[in-house]
């Protein structure tokens, strides 16, 4: 009942879902519905239940939750090796993101059981039987499990992460001391999965102006950057009752952040500097 | 907000632009909340203290000119308080043209209110 | 590489796998001063959107979070309630005893009871936020302890306050 790091699973459930039904609020091309159950393997015994949100582009058919059964002794440990299982045994045409396989690059970020991680840190172990899959919440799907992520890398970029200064170029490096540089532990580490954006109510609600936990994220390290000088117009960028201040610590960003970061602790840290700025 | 479809994600993304202003907003929702504490505490106590008493007793109590004071600043907290809250969902869920009807309502109805109960506060306390 | 003593533009580069363009068009790009990509392809159907609050798991984060606005409302209901009352009182005995009967009936009682239980989780619920403003308590480990303990205050609260009420009346 008490969580204390992010990678750790909730040993009971009282709610899986929010009571609300099924389809609740959605517009009608993104109405699920009941999909293909595939055959399971022949002569297997170790056998787990997926059902993966499924949707072609080519076909005019709705979202569909297609079933999976997945031979445990014939495939890894990870929820992507499952996935890649699929596409290499079942269906082909499966299609989802991933790259390292190792939980850094952020690619295969997705919500599996009710909470977004990276499949490839994600022990099948771990899920429900049967497990559900589906692509990071509330974005628009491209197929199957890849999201369209062009508005959320937008919002990265309005928040201009890079240094910016009008002190001119040293000979050698800009200076930091070590002080200055553990202001960035906990902040550079972000591999931009939003799998936090994604898991944020408030960016469901507002996600066309809301900038979700990430890009706030970002938006901190660089204000805590001691060599970046333009703090002036990264605070008059971000004050907005929309783009910071749609934040109202629900925290799920924290709770859901697959490398252990702390988005809701960043954006408090910005709040305080927007309070300390006409104090 | 999304007319035409080939707004680059970054236009649509930055939209009109930062309003530059919503400290306000949040610094007086917390130094609201901060005054409430000890007001509706106060309060909370006063009810279940005088939950059997008469009319005149009653009378008497809010009569008091610590009470009147004390339920004055409440009922302003509060209201300001409620207000800001209720704003702040509005802007959440509301995204049409009833979402500045809504805001313009509680606004108003906010001071209304809250002016209501101050002038009946009022009213008892200086009572003969 | 940035130089002198003025911010410079960022580079702008037109990615390999974009469409062709003129070298008036790449002109053009420089001036915008963006990297912009291809506007959104016309589609017959829009694409569909992901489910959100249909499937994702409730946490004691968002769960919390949401009492914590459902009680701010229904306080705000309780603050129309106690001008009304406030009012009552202003207008004399007559007045005043019909708001209390309705205060007194069973289903007036129920009301206040999830008022108060409101007040306290709101209450509890706030002061977790303000703590959150001063940047503490941001550990999950804390947020999850806070959690619970804010519910236990709450029920604890109002428990304690309608015994002391009835002692007060009976």
């Amino acid at each position: 009942m008490i969580i204390s790091s992010s990678e750790q699973l909730p040993r009971k459930t009282l709610l899986k879902r929010f009571p609300v039904p099924k389809n609740f609020a959605v517009a009608p091309q993104s109405r699920i519905q009941r999909g293909k159950t595939w055959p399971a393997p022949a002569g297997a015994t170790h056998i787990k239940v997926f059902d993966i949100y499924r949707y072609d582009p080519d076909s005019d058919e709705s979202p569909r939750l297609d079933t999976f059964s997945v031979d445990l002794d014939d495939c890894g440990q990870m929820v992507l090796d499952a996935l890649i299982w699929i596409k290499n045994k079942v269906d082909p045409t499966l299609t989802f993101r991933r790259s390292c396989r190792e939980g850094v690059c952020g690619s295969c970020s997705m919500n599996m059981d009710g909470t977004n991680w990276l499949a490839c840190t994600r022990f099948i172990s771990d899920l429900g039987d049967p497990a559900t899959i589906y692509p990071l919440a509330s974005r628009s799907i491209i197929k199957d499990l890849v999201p369209d992520l062009d508005h959320l890398y937008a919002q990265y970029e309005m928040i201009e992460p890079w240094l910016q200064s009008r002190t001119p170029e040293p000979d050698k490096e800009r200076l930091q001391s070590l002080d200055g540089r553990e202001q960035l532990d906990g902040y550079y580490e972000c591999i931009l999965c939003f799998c936090c954006t994604s898991a944020c109510p408030s960016h469901w609600w507002n996600a066309g102006r809301f900038l979700g936990p990430a890009a706030l994220l970002q938006a901190w390290r660089w204000l805590a950057d001691s060599r970046d000088e333009a703090t002036e117009k990264r605070l008059d960028n971000l004050e907005d009752p929309f783009r910071l201040y749609r934040c109202h610590t629900i925290l799920n960003c924290t709770r859901t952040c697959p490398k252990g970061l702390n988005p809701g602790k960043a954006i408090a840290e910005i709040k305080k500097m927007m309070i300390e700025r006409r104090s | 907000m999304m007319k035409s479809d080939t707004r680059t994600p970054l236009s649509r993304a930055s939209g009109l632009g930062s309003a530059k202003s919503g400290v306000g907003h949040w610094w007086a929702q917390r130094i609201s909340a901060v005054a409430l504490i000890p007001l509706s505490l106060w309060f909370a106590a006063s009810i279940i203290a005088h939950v059997g008493d008469d009319y005149a007793e009653v009378f008497a109590w809010l009569q008091s000119p610590l009470s009147a004071v004390l339920m004055t600043l409440l009922v302003a907290a509060l209201f300001y308080h409620a207000a800001l809250g209720l704003q702040t969902i509005v802007e959440d869920y509301f995204h049409s043209a009833l979402k500045f009807a809504a805001l313009v309502l509680i606004q108003l109805l906010s001071i209304a209110l809250a002016i209501v109960g101050i002038a009946a506060i009022a009213k008892i306390a200086f009572a003969i | 590489m940035a130089r002198g003593n003025r911010l410079q533009p960022r580079q702008v580069t037109t990615p390999p796998n974009a469409f062709p363009v003129s070298s008036e068009g790449i002109k053009r790009l420089r001036e915008m001063g963006t990297t912009d990509r291809k506007p959104q392809i016309s589609r017959k159907t829009a694409r569909p959107v992901s489910p959100n609050i249909q499937i994702y798991r409730p946490q004691l984060t968002s769960v919390l979070s949401i009492i914590n606005r459902i009680t701010g409302v229904v306080l705000s209901f309780g603050a129309v309630v106690l001008v009304v009352w406030l009012v009552a009182a202003a207008s004399g005995p007559g007045d005043y005893s019909v708001v209390r009967a309705i205060l007194t009936s069973w289903i007036g009682q129920l009301f206040l009871f999830g008022f108060t239980f409101s007040f306290f989780m709101h209450l509890c619920g706030g002061i977790r936020h303000l703590i959150w403003d001063t940047v503490h308590g941001f550990e999950l480990r804390t947020i999850y302890l806070g959690g619970w303990l804010a519910v236990a205050a709450s029920v604890a609260l109002t428990i304690a306050a309608w015994t002391a009420g009835l002692l007060m009346v009976g």
